[in-house]
């Protein structure tokens, strides 16, 4: 998960790494300005790059304030609406570039550091002129030699601060578990002092729930991680995609809930949600589908529920009954539902749906399934 | 090593007593699948299916088990592989989801370091149709054939995987390398060993956005020179940059790990790329001959 960069910073910041001078903003709260900084920027609090070419990122005077974080507020991009801003202090410095990230490839950690900042990092790596690129296990001692190889390798004006400040950066990426810990731009100051002026983490959601600190931000900023606080407290993946969609998904499996995601969109259809209930761990409960169909019920332009599994251990026959009760235990929702089950002990999920009163259609082709859902959502 | 698995491979579970371990020993076994036991922290009892080795250099040394499936928790993945590589076990298959990443990492250089193949984490498995199943890949998709399948995707290749084996087309082998970002078998691992096996005269790769496998993959077979025709599925066109879609892999970052690098380079590789499973299956019946 994504962390928005002002928690990034606050990662960073924990482990010791210096951060302007900020002041977080949530929609609707009145702009601050943060005390003693002269001139600021607005940026957008969205979990993606690119943001300043978007409108994402504002100059700002403190006479400019409002009007700067409404703009900032009021730009979409890529697809995210903020729902905070971040007010900080501009510090002016030498752009550098920095990070750790986990390479799958390589079985590594990956150190890259860059004389030049503020760019993407495939930009930053393709001159490749005073660049550093190293892997390292991911140990206390592979780290810190491959942060001695960064000192040796760059610029004698900056090595002590970039080594220092390498290794702080390493003790958080191996404390905290994260995958990607980026620091662009990294500025460093006339007296030869770091800033991060940028940042992104990454951290594990396999590591998030058994983590006080990441399992804190995400109880503490359920609005702003909707989806990882639904994982960590719930055990599955929902994501909502569209909340003008009107096909809801009560799906398992992660690849094949975004292949159907893919095909709707396709055929011109607004999925509202990615879902992979898991339901081999659902254990003869209804709980999870009670969760999802309650928020596919806040939707106000869902049409149809689209229920795809398929089980090949699962037991569909017990599946269906749970799908019955959750079905009655949510009666304000009241759109038709087609279900597509196909695999183990699909017989009698059948014959248990099809005699239910409750309109639940039966549909064993996911072509077919997918068509029909298109087709009830309309243009919706 | 996988592709040459038979029905006499030893293998144990490791976890074997637990509730997913008991079921899923038997499961395999009824496939073919020569289980010659387990390892698990309870005494046995009459009432095991298997025999139960309080360790794996004790069940290595009483069956000669060469392959170990994990069913251990997550945060216990890492103990248990160190366990399996220290008795001498050839391969570990690790089927759980939510092995922590930097866990994954240890294991990924603990097996390479010991020449222990590692298929995992969070994936459903691997199969040699008609020889051996070992994980939870659902018999429904499966059919002895000449297609090779490696999938990120458990249940997107179960879809794909059912439908080619109603329209006459099995497989020679099925591994599921799984969602997670740092993985031992990748797909560009496998790419050599398919390129090379008789048996197999396709490939369907089953992959997602994020990461970057699948242009190394296609790095790895334009290499190959290997005019096996290799049919590929991408899913996740509609994730959402910095949004995670179930699969800790599948985040899309700036212009690493998106749809378009994926297709533009396995395209560029000689590769077929499908954007629904059905013109995928369509596009195999078609060029690849039934069995």
């Amino acid at each position: 998960m994504l962390l928005l960069e002002a928690h990034g910073k606050k990662v960073l910041a924990d482990a010791g790494l210096p951060l302007p001078r900020s002041e977080f903003i949530r929609a609707g709260e009145a702009p601050r300005w943060p005390a003693g900084a002269a001139v600021c920027v607005v940026k957008a609090q969205v979990p993606v790059g690119g943001r300043g070419k978007a409108g994402g990122i504002l100059r700002t005077t403190p006479e400019l304030l409002s009007a700067q974080v409404q703009a900032v507020f009021a730009a979409r991009i890529k697809g995210h609406a903020p729902q905070a801003v971040l007010v900080e202090e501009v510090v002016q410095g030498s752009e550098h570039y920095l990070s750790l990230i986990v390479d799958a490839n390589a079985g590594g950690l990956r150190l890259m550091y860059s004389p030049q900042g503020g760019v993407e990092i495939e930009d930053a790596f393709e001159g490749g002129a005073g660049t550093v690129n190293l892997v390292a296990a991911p140990t206390l001692q592979g780290l810190a030699a491959a942060v001695e190889q960064l000192r040796q390798a760059v610029a004698p004006e900056t090595r002590d601060a970039l080594a220092e400040l390498a290794q702080r950066l390493a003790n958080c990426v191996l404390a905290n578990g994260l995958l990607l810990a980026e620091i662009n731009p990294l500025l460093i100051d006339a007296e030869g002092r770091p800033w991060a002026g940028d940042a992104k983490v990454v951290v594990d959601m396999n590591v998030a729930p058994e983590h006080p600190g990441q399992r804190a931000l995400f109880d503490e900023n359920r609005d702003l991680y909707p989806d990882a606080w639904r994982k960590i407290s719930e055990d599955f993946d929902y994501v909502e995609i569209d909340r003008q969609g009107g096909i809801g998904l009560v799906t398992t499996g992660a690849g094949l809930s975004m292949m159907l995601i893919d095909e709707l969109v396709a055929q011109g259809a607004r999925p509202i949600n990615f879902c992979d209930i898991r339901t081999g761990q659902m254990r003869g409960r209804p709980d999870r589908l009670v969760s999802v169909l309650g928020w596919l019920g806040e939707i106000a332009t869902l049409r149809v529920v689209l229920v795809n599994v398929f089980a090949g251990i699962t037991d569909l026959g017990e599946f269906a009954r749970l799908l019955l009760e959750a079905r009655r235990l949510c009666p304000e929702l009241t759109v038709p539902f087609v279900a597509r089950l196909v695999g183990h002990n699909a017989a009698q999920a059948e014959a248990l749906i099809t005699a239910a009163p409750c309109g639940i259609e039966w549909e064993p082709d996911l072509e077919r399934a997918l068509a029909r859902a298109v087709a009830i959502a309309g243009n919706c | 090593m996988l592709l040459d698995l038979t029905h006499d491979t030893p293998v144990i579970v490791q976890g074997i007593s637990g509730r997913m371990g008991q079921r899923h020993a038997k499961l395999m076994q009824r496939y073919g699948t020569r289980i010659v036991g387990g390892t698990s922290s309870r005494p046995p009892s009459p009432d095991d299916a298997f025999p139960v080795f309080p360790d794996c250099a004790a069940a290595v040394a009483a069956t000669g088990a060469q392959l170990s499936l994990l069913m251990v928790p997550p945060l216990q993945t890492l103990a248990a592989v160190q366990e399996a590589v220290h008795a001498g076990l050839r391969a570990v298959v690790t089927v759980g989801e939510g092995v922590p990443v930097l866990d994954a990492l240890r294991i990924h250089a603990l097996t390479r370091e010991a020449g222990v193949t590692w298929l995992g984490a969070s994936t459903p498995g691997l199969c040699i149709p008609g020889e051996l199943k070992v994980g939870f890949l659902p018999d429904v998709s499966l059919a002895p054939g000449r297609i090779g399948v490696m999938s990120k995707s458990g249940t997107l290749s179960y879809e794909v995987g059912s439908r080619l084996v109603a329209m006459g087309h099995g497989q020679s082998a099925w591994i599921g390398v799984g969602g997670d970002p740092v993985k031992g078998l990748r797909f560009a691992d496998l790419a050599p060993g398919f390129a090379a096996h008789a048996r197999t005269s396709a490939l369907v790769l089953v992959g997602e956005v994020g990461g970057t496998e699948e242009e190394d993959f296609a790095a790895a077979w334009s290499a190959l020179h290997c005019n096996k025709p290799v049919f590929a599925l991408i899913a996740g066109a509609q994730a959402k940059e910095g949004v995670t879609m179930g699969h800790a892999g599948a985040l899309v970052m700036g212009r690493r790990g998106t749809l378009q690098s994926k297709q533009a380079a396995l395209r560029a590789a000689g590769v077929q790329v499908f954007s629904s499973i059905q013109s995928l299956v369509q596009a195999v019946d078609a060029q690849v001959g039934r069995t």
